[in-house]
């Protein structure tokens, strides 16, 4: 039995309405009748239901893509292509998302605006099937706008609080920036070419200066949402003030979708010169900005205090070795490259989610005694604040009370770190492998800068490990409460991934392989 | 056979590292043996791999597009250190049931040192580039893992974190090497490898020969990465004893003499090597002269010993410099697990505080003077053998400058064995004290060790034949036991160091009478205690980096605007680039 790959995006479209309404309902039922909310969650269970039954077409496009590629749905003019990149995309966003909702259901109990949360981070999944395997370039647009819409409403989701306020709109106004030049490069290209088709596109192309000028329109417009340095400046902020849940969902997708989303935009305007052969010029100017992303993020986050702010900035550094891999793969068509930087891409979603989440569980366990908070003698305090910022040092000993929490926060990060034998290493080879393979000394060197740069970053994440470890709780882990299994479930899951990629990279080649072969033929190797 | 022999030697440990911290911290007992059984079978399976020694690639997993294969090879050289790290590793974990009894986190102490000798014997016995990279970080982050074992005292977190970094850094030379040597042979194998390195053009061969110099020095805390290894020293003794100094430290050499076929011809290869070694060895006898802290100066020792060791593969003594790499794990080992019982029972590190230990724990005192006769070189103790070995290699093939410079370590390791067994055994007690000598378990231990002190040396025949037989590549020739005994006994180079070391005995017995000589070396007894500069190296890197974090920290400014302005300053940039690149508007 086939399912259309459609149902990834539409399943969770049409039901996230509902989610909300029953969310609502229940609210009403609640007012009217005073029953009592706790039996009833029903937006965390439809939308746990939706993803996990998204999983039946993720799994029966996957069958139908070995037996041809891309799929292919079209709907008058509207075509979607969905390829390797797609299936990865989906992989990532649709395993994230299953988890983090699974995670978010003792973590958001009892918020305000629950049923939105849910709402969103359904359709969300859904929106990014489908940015995955747009097949022209404005409705690449349009799928990539309604992905920011909903994760806006997602960072915000405090919406009392000023910082998290603050972070909404500078999100909102940045990434409105980008937007506008994509836009911008789009009209360029229609107006060149009649067509925004990116099959009928790629590979035909001359360099003309108005193409050119709409490429780099679209690096830096989509590069917002990607965070390249020094288009940034949005991140930190917006990760640090979402709800853990949706820093994993930014960190470890999101900002990956504007990836695929650009890779996409620049496939389009890939043209081959007189040998046709195609011209790469767009690899060497990722493959800067990751050395800047590299740098920068790892500098930056040296320097931190916050937990949260720690990874958000460790996010830039690792993004820049998704480009470089990327990069290299475009500059030198070297299929490493591409499949390193797809294997990175989910690593790093694997990575980064756990830190998030294990942190978000930590956030959620030393909520009440977090040191942020003023305390005044001799009065209760009015409830437990979750989503207080936490810093490294509220952290130490955390080990003694939340073993399991600070295995996976330590696995996380040092998987992060590049250690072997860590997921994280093992994509990191991979895109080292290509750039050696190059032959050419600037890659190499840019390999062993990298290297350098995975080194310093040990700087930051072994502290914080060893923190974790200290034998001397903080007042913070002192006055901890206890931390639902609900919230284990999906943290055990991660870690024992990343460890078992560390062992068994090849677990995943069926996902990152033909991800990696598809990204190759975008920029037409 | 030998394939579940590998199996065993790593996953055994692997797998009671898991069990031990599945048991939990409330049962340490349990904790305790069951650390101490799984290490010991591990041993007893690394003991009977060296009857199954060949050249021959016994497991191969395939790991992956990009990742080669996963590939064993019980070779002489492998099987010989796998048994050293499982050896030395169980008897550091038996010596530890007394040692850390009634630490907390017990689990957390076990875990590692079961994973740490696993992956210490992958490291070995693995014969592809990945693999080994992958083991040889795994050591890194086990030995990170136990220096700051204590993490609430800063200066572990620091020392655990300084090995980390120091060791990363070296790595990336390894890292680059491997790759550069997997982008020109298409393979992972260190065999393909070494059979076709010297079709490899000269300029890439010297990028791997020298980057897997630099990853060796760091590994084994060599000039200028040093630095490391004396504040290593805040791991529990044990850790010490197992990791750095029988084990994790001898990688480096490994991996030199491992790789010496493919580099010994790369210009300026081996004379790097040698300047590696010896400097260090002269550094570090020099920094042990001086240290008051009983681990430091064991620590520097061993980087000194170390030196010897490199120093010999950069004359091209291989079999000398594992046969004394063999020596001084076990000797070395001895002495730390020694001065663990000492320190465990006095409390402190501080030689000053120590003295006329010798009564009361008589055991200890003629197990550390074993250890420490034969760090100083005397005949018949194995530290003996090996050390005029790797002499008498450097007198035939090495600069004459050189030799004089180990003849003269040779005489310093001595003089400052002898100021430290002193120090800390001799004369007499400072102060009313309760010492007791080490416990049963100790005491196993030490033994067993100490009659390896006297014996190992025997074993130079059939080491040298397993060495010969299952490394082609090398071209090594296997000599008896005897031959090896008459070739140090009637060797000009033998006389002359145990000359130079009866003078280094001399000098610290009748040290009062050369007062004089010692007043005028003062100021080098100060930059020496400095650590000669490469302390305050390390301090300017790291505090150049935060400095420069700091720099940037004001451009996350928080202003919207500014955001904007970066927004449209990367298109500017990239619109320029674009111009440039293309010749537009040119």
């Amino acid at each position: 039995m086939t399912i259309p790959f459609y149902w990834l995006t539409v399943l969770p479209l049409i039901t996230s309405p509902i989610i909300y309404l029953a969310g609502r309902i229940r609210l009403i039922k609640q007012f009217r009748n005073h029953v009592n909310s706790k039996i009833n969650n029903l937006p965390y269970w439809i939308s746990l239901l939706v993803l996990l039954a998204c999983w039946i077409p993720f799994f029966s496009a996957y069958q139908q893509l070995k037996i041809s590629s891309p799929l292919i749905f079209s709907l008058g003019e509207i075509s979607l292509r969905f390829d390797g990149l797609s299936l990865l995309l989906v992989a990532v966003s649709l395993g994230l998302s299953t988890l983090v909702t699974l995670f978010s259901g003792p973590y958001l109990r009892g918020e305000v605006g629950e049923e939105k949360y849910y709402a969103m981070l359904t359709a969300m999944t859904g929106v990014m099937a489908a940015l995955g395997c747009a097949g022209d370039l404005f409705n690449l647009w349009v799928w990539f706008e309604a992905m920011a819409v909903t994760s806006y409403l997602l960072v915000v989701f405090y919406r009392e609080e000023p910082a998290s306020l603050e972070a909404g709109i500078k999100y909102v106004v940045q990434s409105a920036t980008g937007s506008v030049m994509i836009l911008l490069g789009i009209a360029l290209v229609l107006a060149q070419t009649g067509t925004t088709d990116i099959a009928a596109l790629a590979g035909k192309l001359d360099q003309t200066p108005q193409l050119l000028l709409a490429g780099a329109l679209f690096v830096i417009g989509f590069g917002v949402k990607t965070a390249l340095v020094p288009l940034h400046t949005w991140l930190p902020d917006a990760h640090t003030q979402a709800p853990s849940g949706i820093s994993a969902m930014l960190s470890g997708v999101v900002i990956e979708a504007g990836l695929v989303a650009m890779l996409r935009s620049l496939g389009a305007l890939t043209g081959l010169n007189g040998d046709g052969i195609p011209i790469a010029i767009w690899g060497p100017i990722l493959m800067t900005f990751g050395i800047f992303n590299m740098l920068v993020g790892n500098l930056m986050a040296l320097r931190q205090t916050l937990v949260k702010r720690l990874l958000a900035f460790s996010s830039l550094s690792h993004m820049g070795y998704m480009i470089i891999g990327i990069g290299i793969a475009m500059y030198a068509h070297e299929a490493a490259g591409a499949e390193g930087s797809m294997f990175h891409l989910l690593n790093h979603g694997l990575m980064k989610g756990l830190a998030f989440l294990a942190v978000g569980t930590l956030m959620y366990a030393l909520g009440e005694a977090s040191s942020h908070i003023p305390k005044t003698e001799g009065i209760a305090q009015p409830v437990a604040q979750p989503h207080a910022p936490l810093a490294i040092r509220d952290l130490n000993g955390a080990s003694q009370r939340y073993p399991w929490m600070a295995f996976a926060l330590s696995i996380a990060v040092l998987g992060l770190g590049g250690l072997p034998p860590l997921a994280g290493f093992m994509s990191k080879w991979q895109i080292f492998v290509a750039g050696f393979s190059t032959h050419n000394l600037w890659i190499m060197l840019l390999v062993v800068f990298a290297a350098l740069n995975s080194v310093l970053s040990l700087g930051y994440y072994a502290p914080l490990v060893n923190a974790l470890y200290r034998k001397q709780p903080s007042q913070a882990v002192l006055a901890g409460g206890p931390i639902p299994h609900m919230m284990t479930v999906p943290l055990v899951l991660m870690g024992l991934l990343v460890i078992l990629l560390g062992f068994w990279p090849s677990l995943v080649g069926w996902l990152t392989g033909p991800a990696g072969g598809a990204l190759l033929k975008v920029f037409g190797g | 056979m030998a394939a579940i022999l590998i199996l065993a030697i790593i996953g055994l440990p692997w797998l009671g590292a898991v069990c031990v911290w599945l048991v939990g911290d409330q049962r340490p007992r349990t904790q305790h043996y069951l650390a101490a059984g799984f290490s010991i079978a591990a041993g007893l399976a690394a003991l009977v791999l060296l009857l199954f020694v060949s050249a021959e690639t016994v497991i191969r997993i395939p790991a992956g597009n990009f990742f080669g294969d996963l590939t064993f090879v019980p070779d002489g050289l492998g099987a010989f250190l796998a048994a050293v790290a499982t050896i030395v590793g169980c008897l550091a974990v038996i010596f530890s049931i007394d040692y850390m009894r009634g630490e907390e986190q017990l689990g957390r102490y076990y875990s590692f040192i079961l994973f740490f000798i696993g992956a210490m014997a992958g490291l070995v016995l693995t014969s592809s580039l990945l693999f080994l990279f992958v083991f040889w970080e795994i050591t890194a982050l086990t030995s990170y893992a136990l220096i700051s074992f204590y993490n609430d005292d800063p200066k572990a977190v620091a020392g655990g974190i300084k090995a980390l970094i120091i060791t990363q850094v070296g790595g990336v030379g390894m890292l680059a090497g491997a790759l550069a040597a997997y982008a020109n042979t298409g393979s992972y194998e260190i065999g393909i490898f070494l059979e076709k390195a010297h079709t490899l053009p000269a300029a890439t061969l010297s990028v791997i020969a020298f980057g897997f110099l630099i990853a060796a020095a760091a590994k084994s805390a060599q000039t200028p990465f040093h630095t490391w290894l004396p504040d290593a020293m805040e791991a529990p003794t044990p850790v010490s004893a197992l990791i750095h100094a029988a084990t994790m430290v001898n990688a480096g050499v490994y991996v030199l003499a491992r790789f010496y076929p493919a580099f010994e011809d790369v210009p300026g290869w081996r004379t790097a090597v040698i300047l590696v070694g010896s400097i260090s060895a002269l550094l570090a006898a020099l920094m042990a002269l001086v240290a008051n802290d009983l681990k430091r100066v064991l620590a520097y020792s061993t980087i000194s010993q170390l030196g010897y060791m490199v120093y010999a593969i950069g004359v091209g003594g291989v079999f000398a410099s594992q046969f004394h790499l063999l020596s001084h794990s076990v000797f070395k080992a001895l002495l730390f697990l020694a001065a663990g019982a000492v320190i465990h029972s006095v409390g402190t590190r501080d030689m000053r505080q120590m003295g006329g230990l010798g009564k009361d724990m008589p055991f200890t005192r003629s197990v550390f003077i074993i250890g420490g006769l034969a760090l100083a070189g005397l005949p018949i103790l194995n530290g003996f053998w090996s050390k005029e070995l790797v002499l008498e290699a450097g007198l035939v093939d090495g600069p004459v400058w050189a030799f004089g410079l180990m003849v003269f370590v040779a005489g310093l390791t001595a003089f400052y064995t002898y100021r430290m067994t002193s120090m800390v055994f001799g004369g007499s007690s400072p102060a009313e004290r309760h010492i007791h000598d080490a416990g049963q378990a100790m005491k196993a231990s030490l033994g067993l060790l100490a009659i390896g002190t006297l014996t190992t040396w025997l074993l130079a025949g059939p080491f040298g034949q397993m060495l010969s037989t299952s490394l082609p590549a090398h071209q090594l020739h296997a000599v008896g036991t005897w031959v090896v005994v008459e070739e140090v006994v009637t060797a000009p180079a033998t006389l002359l160091a145990l000359g130079v070391i009866a003078l280094g005995l001399a000098a610290w017995q009748w040290r009062k009478h050369l007062a004089g000589l010692g007043r005028l070396l003062g100021g080098f007894g100060q930059l020496a205690t400095d650590g000669f500069g490469f302390e305050s190296l390390n301090r300017g890197i790291v505090n150049a980096t935060l400095k420069a974090a700091d720099t940037i920290r004001p451009l996350q400014t928080g202003l919207l605007n500014w955001n904007v302005v970066g927004i449209l300053g990367g298109l500017v940039v990239v619109l320029a680039w674009l111009a440039w690149s293309t010749g537009i508007g040119r």
